[in-house]
């Protein structure tokens, strides 16, 4: 698959249609990104390992200047950036997504429902993948739940790893690192973290299971938002990265009701 | 051992759910002293951030109270608080949190009885569900 | 440099201090950090406890106060002004309410009460800690006003406030001035017909130069005080003015009780204003059995519409003149005469020969008849038995019922119903005439039923008070507006989206994308702050961290 990737980036070097490609590159056994300005570094351009390509990209995009940046982007990324673009945090018009389908196993690890963009360029599509977890948390009485999530809360190190690498999650100065809301001191942090987090990207998270990836000790995060996602898509009829209009949480009931008993 | 008397926060908003616990006030009418008000200007200043942080660091209930939908002093701020605590009362239950301690409910200015009415409910249910233990888990 | 904060705890007679332990507050008070003074004063509002507060401002070198008393809805401008005169900024100042939200409200629990009144005090010294000194801004009032409803109420607001010298713009829905009173058969106590009345005040409005539209409607309503934008529909034709202030006077309507003692089935079963057109004519209506309180003071409908019991006496006073011979009987469940005037009529008209019986809500009297009603059977209150009144005319007396536009016109206005439908006025005692929301303000039967000299000294309160922005020219907002951090905002636009009023934008600064709110425009609500998710926004006066520090109150050990 890097070899097709590798081919799309060159053509679009060369024909200056980018003036950069924003990937990862083997440094030894090591992926790296890198932003590759010239077709010629395209030699180790790797696209295998999932990475939070979206966060590197927004971080990085106040210094792009008016430049054109291409890369590749799975069925999540592209929604990533659809719900930057929205907030106008990064610009549509200079970037270029080269789509790529996720492998069945990718799928599987992440419990996808969709493992490809909207245009596939490179790849295979396969099918989505139910998340079992999410499904038997849900079928689960309200204590055992409770049960469930403070057993995994209790192993939390507050790394702060789910919100670094979430790709929406894009505030520097970070409410779950005011001391207001989250103590300072202590670990495990209490459950405000966590539902702040979740309650923040509630209505941006495109479902890339980056939280989850990120985790060193495992709290199935993805299963979570998997969930609240369900919850949004019940409340509102919306669902982030494949809706256009704004998040239903900051409009009013005329633009976006509510669809539950109102009062 | 004394029972327990659940200590509750209270936003209200100034046109409406403060002016009518006012109201309900100057009709001297009786409820049970758990709730502490915090006025805002509006129940859409209310971030659920502050919910849950007094719940995590133990008060025992929090009541969102604002303008009915359509009657907002500044037209829309009551639609943003009800999508917001819906949204949180999800989450809540995805978690498997109690979302009994928290209430959103809509008194008008001249629903003084209301205000009683919701106040006394609210108290009674924080109390069956017993203290607040959340800040166990907490640091 | 730590602040001195004072705070000064009311007794407000004995309406706080029968409940609450005013010296333990005060005792407390002088516990909590950077407290300097803890006082109590007998009524703070009163010119004794202004005057001591700003005494001991100066003695102590008090640079933020904390007054605990009633509400800040009614007090806290006053006591601003009071800091500000004292040399403090009239933002750092914080009211707490242990009166109606605490010792009102639990009267029986004095020392539950007075841990309330702790915890609500340290909340507030909390908040005072973190308040930061504020500068209000001024907006212009446009020197015009818009008067809804041309009955007695808005013509004579209207002509108040053009005699002033106000471009004054009175809107009616109907094609003619005039209300209710112009359908009126008779005023009284009065020498002239309502008719003529009516006509003298149309003069009189169209004399001051007021601009009447007529068969107008309201078809929107945008703004706020000093610059509301209304449009109309006058005659189907489109018009929009601006103005600085608006009166509602929409009057309300006479409530038709259809289904009730056989009205609208027998054709001598009448209202009372159906009477007055009779009598205006000429007509003889016969023995006549009124009944009152149709309709009013019952579950569904509890007020007391305070007039239908004085228009009864004035009509069957009418009766009897046109036919003395006439037997004119009132059934009645209370008879409201107030006033030392409506009492001697109510006294005459018994000694004219009207005679007056109680009936129960719980048992009516019923009405029998075929073709025409014929009589009623009432159980008399009194004499507890049940009694048999034929009648030629049986005339209901109705509750005048809310204007049904009030629900529309509320939203545009965005003022306040109460329970009944009618206008709900921003406090009963201290602001009869105004609403809660500034620049615009309330008279006559939209706010209540009322008689025409009631009706005529609310238009005039309303537009003296309307006036009172009209002349300054200009109104000081409230610096409660909100601020954006531009070092830590993302431009996310939650708050755009939020804003009601379209008073935030994104701007660029140093090629970083920020919100930035125009303070002309925001109004002070907060709900942007409510969508920030790491508290770029802030309120002043009601900042995060202020709100926290409160809720830190409730959280920390007493």
């Amino acid at each position: 698959m890097k070899e097709d990737a590798a081919k799309i980036c060159r053509r679009l070097l060369d024909s200056r249609e980018v003036d950069g490609v924003l990937g990862l590159e083997m440094v030894g056994n090591i992926p790296t990104p890198k932003v590759f300005a010239q077709a010629d570094d395209l030699g180790r351009f790797e696209v295998e390992p999932v990475f939070p390509i979206v966060t590197l990209l927004r971080n990085i995009w106040p210094f792009t200047g008016k430049e054109r940046i291409a890369l590749v982007v799975r069925g999540c990324h592209e929604l990533a950036i659809k719900e930057l673009a929205k907030r106008e945090i990064v610009d549509l018009k200079r970037i270029h997504m080269v789509g790529m389908a996720c492998s069945e196993e990718q799928a599987r690890t992440c419990r996808c429902l969709r493992p490809y963009p909207t245009k596939t360029d490179i790849g295979t599509k396969v099918k989505g993948v139910e998340d079992e977890l999410a499904k038997s948390l849900r079928k689960m009485t309200l204590e055992e739940r409770g049960r469930f999530w403070e057993e995994q809360f209790k192993k939390c190190n507050k790394c702060y790893g789910c919100s670094e690498n979430c790709p929406v999650c894009v505030c520097e100065d970070c409410a779950l690192e005011d001391c207001a809301f989250v103590r300072t001191e202590g670990i495990p942090p209490s459950k405000a973290f966590h539902i702040i987090r979740a309650y923040h990207v509630a209505d941006k998270c495109i479902e890339c299971g980056e939280c989850e990836r990120s985790c060193p000790v495992a709290i199935p995060l993805r299963s979570l938002q998997r969930m609240l996602a369900d919850d949004i898509k019940e409340l509102f009829g919306y669902q982030a990265g494949m809706d256009d209009r704004q998040s239903p949480v900051v409009t009013t009931l005329e633009d976006a009701p509510l669809k539950e008993e109102s009062e | 051992m004394p029972e327990f008397e659940p200590r509750i926060l209270a936003f209200c908003c100034n046109w409406c759910s403060y002016a009518g616990a006012d109201l309900a006030g100057v009709s001297r009418l009786q409820m049970p002293p758990n709730i502490h008000i915090i006025r805002v200007m509006c129940s859409g200043n209310v971030k659920p951030e502050y919910v849950v942080k007094s719940l995590v660091e133990g008060v025992d209930g929090v009541l969102v109270l604002g303008c009915h939908i359509g009657d907002c002093h500044y037209i829309s701020g009551n639609h943003r608080t009800i999508k917001r605590f819906a949204l949180l009362e999800r989450l809540m239950d995805d978690l498997g949190i109690d979302k009994r301690r928290i209430r959103v409910d809509w008194v008008s200015a001249s629903e003084g009885e209301k205000f009683q009415k919701v106040v006394s409910e609210f108290v009674a249910q924080v109390k069956s569900l017993g203290p607040n233990d959340i800040r166990r888990d907490a640091a | 440099m730590e602040p001195r904060i004072g705070v000064f705890i009311c007794h407000c007679g004995s309406n706080i201090a029968n409940t609450v332990d005013v010296e333990e507050v005060v005792r407390y008070a002088s516990t909590l950090p950077d407290v300097v003074h803890a006082d109590h004063n007998m009524y703070s509002c009163s010119e004794d406890g202004v005057g001591s507060i700003k005494a001991k401002i100066k003695e102590k070198g008090i640079d933020r106060v904390v007054v605990a008393a009633c509400t800040p809805r009614t007090h806290e401008p006053l006591f601003r002004n009071a800091c500000e005169a004292a040399g403090i900024n009239r933002y750092l100042f914080e009211f707490v309410n242990i009166r109606e939200h605490c010792s009102w409200i639990h009267m029986k629990e004095r020392e539950l009460a007075t841990e309330k009144a702790k915890r609500l005090v340290r909340m507030g010294v909390a908040k005072v800690a973190l308040l930061t000194p504020q500068e209000e801004s001024e907006s212009p009032v446009v020197k015009s006003a818009a008067v809804i409803g041309g009955g007695v109420s808005g013509m004579t607001a209207a002509i108040s406030l053009a005699d002033q010298g106000f471009e004054t713009h009175l809107i009616e829905k109907g094609s003619e001035l005039g209300g209710l009173v112009k359908d009126l058969g008779a005023l009284f106590p009065s020498e002239s017909t309502p008719l003529e009345f009516v006509k003298t005040m149309r003069d009189e409005t169209a004399a001051s130069g007021v601009r009447i539209h007529l068969s107008s409607e309201i078809k929107d309503i945008q703004g706020y005080i000093g610059n509301f934008d209304v449009t109309i529909s006058e005659n189907g034709k489109e018009e929009k003015f601006k103005v600085g202030v608006v009166i509602t006077a929409t009057g309300a309507d006479e409530l038709k009780p259809v289904g009730e003692y056989g009205y609208g089935r027998y054709p001598n079963v009448i209202t009372q204003s159906e009477l007055e057109k009779k009598l205006a004519k000429g007509e003889r209506v016969g023995n006549t059995v009124m009944i009152q309180c149709v309709g009013a003071r019952q579950p569904g409908r509890e007020y007391c519409s305070r007039i239908c019991c004085m228009t009864a006496i004035k009509n069957a006073g009418r009766i009897l003149a046109l036919e003395p011979k006439s037997r004119v009987v009132v059934v009645h469940r209370d008879i409201m005469s107030y006033n030392a005037r409506n009492e001697a009529l109510y006294r005459k008209s018994m000694e004219d020969g009207v005679t007056y019986l109680r009936y129960t809500l719980e048992d009516k009297p019923r009405v029998e008849g075929r073709d025409r009603a014929e009589k009623i059977t009432l159980r008399e209150e009194t004499l507890d038995e049940d009694i048999a009144l034929p009648f030629d005319t049986l005339v209901l007396s109705t509750p005048l019922v809310p204007n049904p536009d009030n629900g529309k016109l509320q939203k545009m206005l965005k003022v306040p119903l109460d329970r009944d439908g009618f206008f709900l006025e921003a406090h009963v005692k201290l602001r009869p005439v105004e609403f809660a929301t500034d620049g615009v303000f309330i008279c006559g039967c939209a706010r209540w039923p009322s008689d025409v000299p009631e009706c005529i000294s609310q238009a005039g309160a309303a537009a003296a008070k309307a006036s009172i922005p009209l002349r300054a020219g200009k109104v000081r907002t409230e610096a409660i507006t909100a601020e954006v951090d531009e070092t830590t905002c993302t431009g996310c636009g939650n708050c755009i989206a939020t804003c009601a009023y379209g008073a935030i934008s994104i701007v660029e600064v140093e090629g970083m994308r920020v919100a930035r709110v125009n303070l002309a425009q925001c109004k002070g609500c907060g709900a942007c702050v409510g969508s920030c998710h790491n508290g770029s926004i802030q309120q002043r006066g009601f900042t995060e961290k202020q709100l926290i520090s409160m809720i830190d109150c409730l959280t920390e050990g007493d």
